[in-house]
């Protein structure tokens, strides 16, 4: 079946077979919960979506803002609706207020609320807020994507997939950082992306 | 049903006013919409999920809505109390209702999700059209949900049974006025509301008559969505490119992020 556009409660197949993310079902057939592009193939039924707040996931690395600091942990805003927590035993980091971190998504409970491991701070550079749904395209495959942006801006960058990009370096790499992934986010659908944004990258350079 | 019946609108007896949806139009909400019904105009953004404030709202069996439905003063011929009144407070928890049945509510425990549906111009079922704005909304905003919400009115003037009755049939003297919405692929009722007086066999020709309207302006909330990705459509070769891309992607992302958040590139 060719992918399609569907909207929240669109047919994606009637037939009986494996749910990937973004879908269920109902009397027997399978419906998007989200507008995105529906694909099924290989037996499997899913919905990658346009739109949407990062949902956490085990494994994620991600980035993230420390909030508040209480008696055993620190909370952590990741851009999620709700904030996440480092115990401080699992830690000897000593985080403050305002500090950048990076860390990887290690337990999710049933409501959503996250622990978080693997925590290193990161000093001085930005944040640089794109849509969750556009993180894959920015990283690109096998990290191609990711790896033209490094050398075509001389930035340090970190991808969290929670939407959120940390980047340091200089100033024009940063704003032509900042140009390059406004283009990914707003043309992420279309085809040889890598290519366009590698023209823009080094056409800058030379002028 | 009198065929003679003409309406002050010049309408048929089973169509709807022009509508007109533009979903993404507020920058700073996650998702919003426009729309135009007629004469009615409205704006409708969706914050959240968010945590609910104060603490003690929260459910932790699911996501509140919060929708508010407001009228600006000047959007009727005399000026209107900026204060929400009574009806408005009404409208704001039936529609909120009507919503939260669509939406998955389940998924997003301890949060609340704030619809705000502001009137700037109205003539006649209002409540309907900030209802159908808010599900494009909500879609926009990508909250997971069971299926859209489309609404529309029908009633009754001077002894017609009509589709969307504007401000003028609203008030003929034995005018029935019944906001109706359902979702449109069940065809479950989630808001149903009347006034005025009318036979158990003209109800059911009404009640039919809404459905029908119902599945209309689903298609046109449809059709604003998808317009968006209208360049998707064009690509079709594109689109299963980048697929094929995001589905290597995904699976790579996982595996690259962790190697830089490792820190190769930082001790440069």
């Amino acid at each position: 079946m060719e992918p399609k556009i569907v909207i929240p409660g669109e047919l994606v197949s009637d037939k009986k077979m494996r749910l990937g993310p973004h879908v269920f079902v109902e009397n027997g057939k399978i419906y998007s919960d989200t507008i995105g592009i529906a694909r099924v193939e290989k037996g499997l039924a899913r919905v990658v979506p346009l739109q949407g707040k990062y949902m956490p996931k085990v494994g994620d690395v991600i980035i993230g803002i420390v909030v508040a600091e209480e008696y055993s942990v620190y909370a952590i805003d990741i851009n999620s609706f709700y904030y996440s927590f480092i115990s401080k035993e699992d830690t000897r980091i000593v985080l403050r207020k305002g500090n950048v971190v990076s860390a990887k998504i290690s337990r999710i409970n049933e409501i959503n609320e996250v622990s978080l491991s693997n925590v290193r701070v990161l000093y001085g550079g930005e944040i640089i807020p794109v849509e969750p749904t556009r993180v894959p395209r920015i990283i690109g495959k096998n990290a191609s994507m990711l790896t033209l942006l490094q050398n075509g801006t001389k930035c340090s960058i970190i991808v969290g997939m929670n939407g959120w990009i940390w980047a340091k370096g200089s100033d024009e790499g940063i704003a032509l950082l900042k140009k390059a992934l406004d283009k990914i986010e707003h043309e992420s659908h279309l085809a040889n992306l890598t290519l366009k944004i590698q023209k823009m990258l080094f056409e800058k350079k030379s002028t | 049903m009198e065929a003679s019946y003409e309406r002050p609108d010049k309408r048929r007896i089973d169509e709807l006013r022009k509508i007109k949806i533009v979903p993404s139009v507020l920058s700073r909400a996650e998702g919003s919409a426009y729309i135009e019904w007629g004469q009615n105009k409205a704006i409708v953004g969706v914050f959240g999920p968010r945590e609910a404030l104060p603490q003690h709202i929260q459910d932790p069996t699911k996501a509140l809505v919060n929708y508010v439905y407001r009228m600006a003063t000047f959007s009727v011929p005399d000026r209107k109390a900026a204060k929400p009144g009574r009806r408005e407070i009404e409208i704001s928890k039936v529609s909120g209702e009507a919503l939260e049945r669509a939406i998955f509510v389940e998924k997003f425990a301890n949060t609340t999700i704030d619809i705000y549906a502001y009137l700037f111009d109205s003539n006649a079922g209002t409540r309907c059209a900030a209802l159908t704005a808010a599900s494009v909304a909500l879609a926009d905003a990508g909250i997971p949900m069971r299926d859209m919400v489309s609404a529309c009115a029908v009633g009754r003037a001077n002894g017609t049974i009509i589709l969307d009755p504007c401000k003028e049939e609203e008030d003929a003297e034995d005018a029935v006025d019944m906001p109706l919405a359902i979702m449109p692929r069940t065809k479950e009722v989630v808001l149903l509301q009347m006034d005025g007086l009318i036979s158990k066999e003209d109800w059911k020709k009404a009640f039919e008559l809404g459905v029908k309207g119902c599945l209309q302006v689903y298609e046109i909330q449809k059709s604003a969505l998808k317009e968006k990705y209208e360049k998707v459509k064009k690509e079709e070769q594109a689109v299963i490119e980048y697929l094929n891309e995001q589905l290597e992607s995904a699976e790579d992302a996982e595996d690259s992020g962790e190697t830089l958040a490792g820190g190769e590139n930082l001790e440069r």
